[in-house]
């Protein structure tokens, strides 16, 4: 049954490995829901945090092909319960109103995790990390008030084991 | 000391021992081209000059094939890169090392659509097994060593080298590395010593054990160990394609060959057998036929270098993730001498039926016009099979995998995974100039042959001895089959009206003869092989033949018709 699966990968930190991995997701038509690079500290490789929405045994295919990739040096495939995964959002959420203004500033000092980091005339922006459900919760919390803009990152994780 | 980017190169090349190129020149490799002319001078090192750069493709897969080493090629940027596309698929399909050196616009003007410039690593990632792009000229050493060292170990295959103009103009110190370590390549070569044991437990246990071997014996060389382990087993062989001369076709243990057009015994039998024990070779779909019933009541033991290979299209019970000869040495320590006298003997028995339904007929006619698998007989019978033959893509490949009686380890090469029809020609250029001493046939069909003719001009300059078959039957013979097996017969768009071959080889300033006639057969054949340089021998075969057994595509191998 198809599952999100977490890919991590960690590779040497030189450009086209990006293009390759691309490119195996594309011929096992696997949609990415979510991609992360960043740098692995003190050693000068890449991590790669790829999020799917796949079957298991492709998964674990697409986890052995992705070692054909002679830049790739470890490739991991877990499932959420294995991990500790955060992601970040922003939002621009409209406040015209003082009302509306006091409200959104309420829902914020009782919510977890979020953050009011710009406040404009017409609008505040708030930051928000939690797992994909959080942020989706709070998406909907806010989106009475009219959501301007609205961008989220991929997925970062360690591994809870 | 001081070199150009260029020498560099060159240097790089000489330090991992090659001493031929397969070529052709341009604006953004013209520096490296320069410092080509004194190595050629000096005779340290050989160039040749193809007609496409495709040519020199397949001419470096034939060179790798036959010498375990890479093939390298030089061509320049844009479309002399994009010409090197069909090759390096077909290389990383089948396993080729090759190395091929592209040209590019100078690195202050790459992305801006400059003159001749293509994004080749973009183009090329997914058909090579590595690639990179040179824009200093201080990479140079490293980049070759790790270039050639990837497409030699492990699974190999083709890699490419991009390098900037003013990269090969600019001088730099150069030394050459002696020692290469990947942190993030390490194929693993020796067998698992736990999954040797169960593998062992598992064919000790069988009472039909079949081997499936494939190109993995050649490229690691594991013909004897093969041998000892069907010997001390009593185990039949079968051969893929890229499999063939891999095990002797003599031998009582031999099974066949597999897949598609394969013969019967190995066919039907596989799935008759209770373990099997797949070594280099990768479940292709024309061997498997439909997946779901292939091989259902076997347990699977599978070897193979490339772990990606593994449990990819079947369930494998024992997967080993090891070059082949030391597996294969190390499972031969912990097998049991055993005969399964019976069930050999169904091959055997398997043969038999399809020599009476098929062979006789197919290499034996008596009247109407020659048929392609009495070509192939004859001229295997006419070399003793002491031969390397390189075939193009249709009807004739299968007509040559199946009948000629290859000899000589390592003898025949074709193109498998990607089925590139134009391989045979420039491919056994890169086989003959690799093996000058040994007969080299190259055999065609009168489609594929005209894919890539013009190297016709490449063996007329360079004097290779290249014994060159055309079996013309007029039409793209094998679609010609499909069309009319599976569309009703309505033959669309394979009726091929050809050139006259004789007269555009004495064109070339090669020698040539038609053979129309079964008496002229003979004859023609011997001539060709007296020959001292190339010689073209067209025969004129029958339009319509089929090549039978036949595996339809989507049906199972069980049900492999042979007529
Ligand atoms: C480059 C390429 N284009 C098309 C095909 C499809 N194809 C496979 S076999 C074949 C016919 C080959 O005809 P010919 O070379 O005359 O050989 P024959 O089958 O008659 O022996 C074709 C068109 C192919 N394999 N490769």
């Amino acid at each position: 049954m198809k599952n999100y699966y977490t890919i991590i990968a960690f590779t040497e930190n030189t450009p086209g490995v990006l293009y390759r991995i691309a490119d195996l997701f594309l011929r096992r038509k696997i949609n990415i829901e979510s991609l992360t690079v960043s740098e692995v500290k003190n050693e000068d490789q890449s991590r790669f945090t790829i999020v799917v929405f796949a079957e298991p045994d492709l998964v674990e295919k697409i986890g052995k092909q992705l070692y054909r990739i002679i830049e790739v040096v470890k490739v991991i495939d877990s499932v959420d319960t294995d991990l500790v995964a955060r992601e970040i959002a922003l939002l621009k959420v409209s406040a015209n109103k003082l009302e509306q203004r006091k409200e959104i500033e309420h829902l914020v000092s009782i919510s977890s995790f979020v953050r009011i980091i710009e406040v404009k005339k017409n609008y505040l922006i708030l930051e928000k990390t939690g797992t994909e459900k959080d942020i989706n919760d709070f998406y909907e919390l806010m989106k009475p008030y009219g959501i301007k803009e609205f961008v989220q990152s991929g997925r970062i994780a360690v591994f809870n084991t | 000391m001081k070199l150009t980017g260029s020498q560099a190169a060159i240097e790089s090349l000489l330090h991992e021992n090659v001493t031929v190129i397969f070529g052709y020149p341009g604006g953004a490799i013209m520096p490296i081209y320069d410092a080509l002319y004194d190595y050629t001078h000096s005779k340290k090192i050989r160039h040749i000059l193809v007609r496409h750069e495709q040519g020199a493709g397949h001419a470096a897969e034939g060179w790798g094939r036959i010498t375990g080493e890479p093939g390298v090629v030089f061509a320049t940027s844009g479309p002399g890169a994009t010409n090197l596309v069909t090759a390096l698929g077909d290389a990383m399909m089948d396993t080729v090392p090759m190395v091929c050196i592209t040209g590019q616009v100078n690195s202050a003007v790459i992305g801006t659509d400059a003159f001749q410039e293509a994004d080749v690593i973009g183009v090329t990632a997914p058909v090579t097994k590595w690639s990179y792009q040179i824009t200093q000229v201080e990479e140079i050493p490293f980049v070759f060593k790790k270039a050639f060292h990837i497409a030699r170990t492990g699974r190999p295959g083709p890699v490419l080298i991009d390098i900037t103009k003013d990269a090969q103009l600019a001088s730099f110190d150069f030394e050459y590395p002696t020692e290469i370590k990947l942190k993030s390549y390490n194929p693993t070569t020796q067998p698992h010593m736990g999954q040797i044991k169960l593998a062992a437990e598992l064919l000790n246990n069988s009472k039909r054990p079949l081997i499936l071997a494939g190109h993995g014996i050649h490229i690691s060389k594991a013909h004897k160990a093969l041998f000892d382990l069907a010997q001390a087993a009593d185990i039949p062989v079968a051969l893929t394609l890229h499999g063939l001369s891999s095990f002797p076709n003599d031998h009582r243990l031999y099974a066949g060959f597999l897949g598609m057009h394969g013969n019967y015994g190995p066919n039907v039998l596989s799935n008759k057998a209770d373990v099997v024990l797949a070594v280099g070779m990768r479940f292709d779909d024309r061997v498997t036929g439909r997946v779901v019933d292939y091989l259902k009541d076997a347990k699977i033991i599978h070897i193979d270098i490339d772990p990606a290979e593994l449990n990819k299209i079947i369930h494998v019970e024992a997967p080993i993730v090891a070059d082949a000869k030391p597996a294969l040495q190390e499972l031969l320590n912990h097998i049991k001498k055993q005969k399964h006298t019976q069930w050999v003997e169904e091959f055997h028995k398997c043969n038999a039926i399809e020599k009476t339904k098929i062979w006789d007929n197919d290499c034996n006619p008596k009247k109407g016009p020659i048929k392609m698998a009495e070509a192939v007989t004859r001229i295997s019978e006419a070399t003793n099979g002491n031969a390397l033959v390189v075939s193009d893509v249709g009807q004739h490949q299968m007509i040559v995998a199946r009948y000629f009686k290859f000899k000589l380890p390592n003898s025949f090469y074709s193109s498998g995974g990607m089925g590139t029809m134009g391989y045979g020609l420039p491919a056994a250029m890169g086989v003959k100039t690799a093996a000058p001493d040994k007969e080299v046939i190259s055999i065609s069909g009168d489609g594929g042959f005209q894919m890539n003719i013009q190297e016709l001009g490449t063996i007329a300059q360079e004097h290779m001895p290249i014994k060159i078959v055309i079996l013309n039957n007029g039409f793209l013979g094998m679609v010609r089959q499909w069309q009319q097996l599976f569309f009703d017969k309505r033959y669309s768009m394979v009726h091929m009206q050809s050139p006259d071959f004789i007269a555009v080889a004495k064109a070339y300033g090669i020698k040539g003869m038609k053979v129309k006639k079964r008496e002229d057969l003979a004859g023609g054949i011997s001539k060709m092989l007296q020959s001292k340089g190339p010689f073209v021998l067209e025969i004129s075969v029958e339009q319509e033949d089929n090549v039978f057994p036949m595996v339809a595509t989507g049906a199972s191998v069980s049900d492999i018709r042979l007529e």
